[in-house]
């Protein structure tokens, strides 16, 4: 029920503000009221949730195409809740910002935004093919709205960069959910058996391969994330990029565990290469908003890493790194959108000098950017930290891998931080430059602090992930159960131990 | 009371601190912030010294407690909890970074004043003492990586205190970086160690050790060698240390002394069952020691800013605790390790002196004459350059000289030539320790002294004059703690953490203490000659003075080996890669459908006759499927 709330309630939101002439502020009081609703619908959600249970949980179903076993089926797992709980905090702040920077054609803006975040939430709840096919497309027509129409200059070639890339994806995608339903006779993904099927399960590897994105597969990445406005581009990297995290591991580790045994190494070769590739351009990027899409790039491939390693520790470390990046990444754009208002771009060589009176600002970002460099310690430590535990197990030298991209990733987050904060007076810097404002503290304050907490006590997350506690436990999650065979490994020396 | 209730108190009191300056900003005056900075460590030294009486009364098993808060993490099975191990070795560590540590936060408060950003430096020196204490107090190798890593934040935040020169923000990064190295090569180990023996908790892991094989237990030995040799600034991740020095000198003194780069040898006598298991990596972490002692006391001879030299000296002296920790005398490497932590803080905190007199000047070439000026200040850097120097009866006499002779007492070749490393180091520790003093001291006030010292404030303020008397009292005394051959109260208390390999005769105390402490005496000879009554000239030998003043080229080479591969790769990739292929991958596909386009758009030719026959010819191929489908 609740998770029916939780789609439905920013949809609701999205018809009132579209359909009622509000002005410019009560379009924006409506969707930050409703975004906020959605936390505490959220809150309650993880109230109720029942972490030892381990089925599907807040679920309800309605039967719409009964012949074809299509149906309205949503409901939570562990971490479906964990990125829907990302998705409500990053979707508050960014429709927080959008007030707060007075975004043109309000009823428009906020509307698409409302309408997003119902999107988001339907791909992380749902449980049917088709639904899942339809809201993963669904949140490409605001995004297209979005990116379109409130971006920078080259917003236009963005947007069908974005656009085209993605339905290459998908449609590829749509022939792989129609091929499995039809042969599993059911779109329903609890009901379904697995699939050996090499074909289907490469139009869905492709289809998230692009959402990620997986290197090669990032074309769309750059432009993506520099053109479109600071909240667009945070929700963007730090939210819809975990449709890719949520359709890996809920529809192609689940369902096809001989494929993915198959196809494992290809797969950990490309997420590897886009770590190096991704923190090695992040470190050549000229714009701090460069530096944040080329890391997140690299943050996408050490998550598939984890996705990938087939064992328990990997995929928690997953989804933790998943929640933590959404964060990071959501928290460094936003910051990105306040440097830019103050210097008037976001080219590293003309800042500089940030931190000298403007406490919050340094504090902010220091802070924000020590935890994205997993300093040892941090919630992106722990995550990075499980994923090549994890890791380790398919071999040493993807975790050799991993360990080297973590130095890569301290070299050029210092060289963003420092480049903004320190050094001298950049020429783009005015002294009058103000500190963070009130209102962008409420906005970022929250986000930051939500990474403390993750900081404190990373097992909140990562233990509470997968359905049914751990398969190394001995118990079998009726996610993997069919998988349990092939794809899914517990982690080896723990069983084997006495 | 159970043991581990102080030692939480001292944990968190700090992070207290660090968090009421950060959110009460600037409600409350600089100084306040720095009060409740000094406060804070010294309540976690009060809780350190409830501890060390705790534990005093109990013996054996029970001087040994665990304590967990939460589980901070779950990997697989494994359960790694966010536990405190209190046993002896931690109380000592504690005892020192408290200590020590309440000490330099009280000097920074007369040697800060005036800085613009004061509040967040002291906010940041609570935070380091927070992590140190994580870091020594942690009860599993998890959660001595987060107080490793947080130290090494810590690091970074206060060598780039003063964020607008650009060359301490890169000494800062500098320093991350190297020690980012040094925690990538300690999570290796410990994936091996998880994947191996399925725990991460110390004493498991300790239990497990001898069952491992040899390469996996060698491998973990090297993983946890490289962070505490990048830690510890031991060759060949040593060359931040020096440039660390841009931070201010109290940080230099706690952080960059006294406390964090002795982490390596905290880690190795903590891990001193994985050790003892890869023999090889021990004599290996030996043998890195011996030759930093040597190689940095030579840096330190040709160097001109006060603060490097005994940045170099402080690499040096690290030498010989690795030395120590490496031959299996954890007692006398830790030993070390407290009275380096007085008589190093006590030379950096009087540098500090020196430099806060002379506005910021730190080229000993411009300075001079200093004894008449400052004499208490002289009085306490002569202190601390005889115990650098290990002169009876000063502290690092006993400390030091307890070293060499383990070296001596493990009997075998490779014994011996650590030994004569070490009494090599012994000499040049004198060289170098009294060409400073010298340098600085001796003679007649230079032109720039006489023109730049401020004379009208005094040595400083009390809060500064203050900790520098303690820390002369201790460099003084502490190294009576253990007098060989007389008592060893405090081997015999760290027994029960690490027990030692080797143990020497009081013979072997008695020679090298008659050799090493003849070799002291015998430095100062020399830089009396040369540059107290300069009656010597120093030796010119460009060739040999060259590569020194270069720090033997390792910046050079590590630019060379890694930085410019690394961002010749990452321009390649742009140029190549990222620009063609995946940024034009669209207008390629794009050109594509067009031409696609162009190419099917001559079918539309307007002729009925052309659109008849394509209708036909499609519903014949559909027939033909059709059949041969069915």
């Amino acid at each position: 029920m609740l998770t029916t709330v939780l789609i439905l309630l920013p949809f609701a939101g999205a018809l009132v503000v579209w359909l009622a002439p509000w002005s410019r502020l009560w379009a924006g009081a409506i969707a930050l009221l409703v975004s906020l609703l959605e936390v505490g619908v959220w809150v309650n959600a993880v109230v109720a949730f029942d972490f030892d249970e381990s089925g599907l949980q807040e679920d309800a179903r309605l039967s719409w195409f009964s012949d074809l076993g299509v149906s309205y089926h949503v409901g939570l797992y562990g971490f479906s809740l964990w990125l829907v709980g990302a998705t409500v905090v990053v979707m508050a702040s960014a429709t927080a910002y959008g007030v707060w920077a007075g975004r043109e054609r309000a009823r428009t803006y906020f509307g698409s935004m409302l309408f997003l975040s119902g999107a988001i939430v339907a791909v992380f709840s749902a449980q049917d093919l088709l639904l899942f096919y339809a809201a993963f497309e669904g949140m490409l027509i605001p995004l297209y709205v979005l990116v379109g129409v409130w971006g920078g200059r080259g917003r236009q070639s963005a947007t069908v960069k974005l656009v085209i890339y993605t339905i290459c994806g998908s449609l590829l995608m749509l022939a792989a959910i129609v091929g499995l339903g039809l042969s599993q006779g059911t779109f329903d993904l609890v009901e379904s058996g697995t699939s050996g099927n090499e074909w289907l399960f490469l139009g869905f590897l492709a289809a998230f391969a692009v959402k990620a994105p997986l290197f090669p597969l990032h074309g769309w990445l750059p432009d993506a994330y520099r053109e479109a406005s600071p909240e667009v581009a945070a929700v963007l990297s730090g939210i819809v990029s975990k449709a890719a995290v949520f359709g890996l591991l809920r529809i192609v580790i689940a369902k096809f565990p001989d494929p993915v045994a198959d196809f494992r190494v290809l797969v950990l070769v490309l997420a590897s290469l886009g770590l190096v590739y991704g923190s090695l351009l992040a470190f050549r990027a000229p714009d701090v908003r460069g530096v944040i899409a080329y890391s997140s790039l690299a943050q996408m491939g050490l998550i598939t890493l984890g996705l990938f390693s087939g064992n328990s520790a990997g995929v928690n470390g997953a989804i933790l790194q998943s929640v933590v990046h959404a964060l990071v990444s959501a928290t460094l754009f936003l910051l990105a959108g306040g440097i830019e208002r103050r210097a008037g771009n976001g080219e590293l060589a003309s800042l500089g000098g940030f931190a000298k009176g403007r406490p919050a600002l340094a504090t902010l970002l220091m802070t924000t950017g020590v935890i994205a460099l997993a300093v040892p310690g941090s919630a992106a430590f722990a995550g990075e930290f499980l994923i090549l535990a994890g890791v380790f197990d398919r071999g040493w030298l993807w975790a050799v891998i991993g360990a080297a991209a973590i130095v890569l990733a301290a070299m050029y987050t210092l060289r963003l931080i420092s480049a903004v904060l320190h050094d001298r007076r950049g020429a783009a810097v005015s002294e009058e430059a103000l500190d963070l404002r009130p209102a962008e503290l409420a906005i970022v304050v929250p986000l930051v602090a939500c990474l403390l907490a993750l900081s404190a006590w990373p097992a909140g997350v990562a233990d509470r992930s997968l359905p049914g506690g751990d398969p190394a436990g001995g118990q079998t999650s009726p996610l993997f159960s069919e998988a349990a065979g092939g794809g899914w490994t517990a982690y080896a020396p723990l069983v084997d131990a006495p | 009371m159970a043991l581990t209730i102080p030692a939480w108190i001292c944990l968190l009191a700090p992070l207290a601190g660090a968090l009421a300056i950060t959110l009460l900003g600037t409600g409350i005056s600089r100084r306040l912030a720095g009060i409740l900075s000094t406060a804070s460590v010294a309540v976690s030294f009060a809780a350190a010294v409830v501890c060390f009486v705790q534990v005093l009364g109990r013996d054996g098993e029970e001087r040994r407690q665990l304590s967990t808060a939460w589980t901070w993490l779950s990997i697989g099975d494994l359960d790694v909890g966010l536990t405190l191990l209190v046993d002896p070795l931690s109380i000592m560590m504690m005892l020192i970074v408290s200590g020590v540590g309440s000490l330099i936060v009280a000097y920074s408060i007369g040697y800060m004043a005036g800085d613009d950003e004061e509040r967040r430096f002291f906010a940041f020196m609570a935070l380091f003492v927070f992590s140190m204490l994580t870091l020594v107090l942690a009860g599993n190798f998890l959660i001595l990586l987060a107080g490793w890593g947080l130290v090494g934040l810590s690091s970074y935040l206060l060598i780039g205190f003063h964020h607008d020169r650009p060359s301490a923000i890169a000494a800062a990064k500098k320093a991350f970086i190297m020690n980012a190295v040094g925690d990538a090569t300690m999570a290796l180990a410990f994936f091996l160690l998880i994947y191996e023996t399925g725990t991460l908790d110390f004493l498991e892991a300790f239990d497990a050790a001898d069952g491992l094989g040899s390469t996996t237990v060698n491998l973990v030995a090297l993983g946890l060698l490289g962070g505490a040799v990048a830690k510890s600034a031991q060759i060949p991740l040593h060359t931040w240390l020096p440039d660390a020095m841009e931070g201010p000198t109290p940080v230099s003194a706690l952080i960059h002394a006294a406390t964090m780069v002795t982490a390596g040898v905290y880690l190795i006598v903590r891990a001193s069952a994985i050790f003892e298991a890869a023999p090889s990596v021990q004599d290996l972490a030996a043998g890195i020691g011996a030759l930093t002692l040597v190689v940095a006391g030579l840096i330190a001879l040709v160097q001109t800013d006060i603060k490097r030299v005994i940045a170099y000296s402080t690499m040096s002296q690290i030498g010989y605790m690795f030395l120590a920790a490496g031959i299996g005398a954890y007692a006398n490497g830790m030993f070390h390790l407290m009275t380096h932590a007085f008589f190093k803080a006590l030379l950096f905190l009087g540098a500090g002196l020196v430099i806060h007199a002379l506005v910021g000047e730190q080229d000993m070439r411009r300075m001079g004459g200093l004894r008449r000026l400052l004499p208490r200040t002289w009085l306490a850097m002569l202190i601390g350059g005889l115990a650098l120097t290990g002169i009876p009866p000063l502290s690092g006499f006993f400390s030091k000289d307890s070293i060499l002779a383990s070296a001596l007492a493990t009997g075998d070749a490779y014994g011996y030539v650590l030994f004569v490393a070490g009494l090599i180091g012994a000499f040049l520790t004198g060289v170098y320790t009294f060409r400073l003093i010298f340098l600085v001291f001796g003679g007649e006030p230079s032109a720039f002294v006489r023109e730049h010292l401020h004379s009208e404030h005094g040595e400083g303020p009390r809060s500064m004059t203050l900790p520098v008397a303690a820390l002369a009292l201790l460099a003084v005394i502490g190294g009576a703690v253990q007098i060989a051959g007389i008592w060893h109260p405090l081997a015999d208390f760290l027994r029960e953490s690490a027990e030692p390999l080797v143990e020497p005769t009081v013979t072997q105390d008695w020679v090298t203490s008659a050799l090493a402490v003849g070799l002291g005496v015998a430095g100062i000879a020399v830089a009396w000659l040369v540059y107290g009554s300069k009656r010597v000239a120093a030796p010119r030998a460009a060739a040999l003075r060259r590569p020194l003043e270069h720090k033997l080229y390792f910046d050079e080479l590590y630019q060379g080996l890694f930085y410019h591969p690394a961002a010749a790769l990452a321009r390649l990739f742009g140029r190549l890669i990222e620009g063609p292929l995946i940024g034009g991958s669209l207008a390629g596909i794009a050109g594509g459908t067009r031409g696609v386009g162009r190419g099917l758009s001559h079918a539309q030719t307007g002729y009925l006759r052309t659109y008849a026959l394509a209708i036909a010819g499609g519903l014949a191929i559909l027939a033909l499927v059709f059949v041969s489908v069915r």
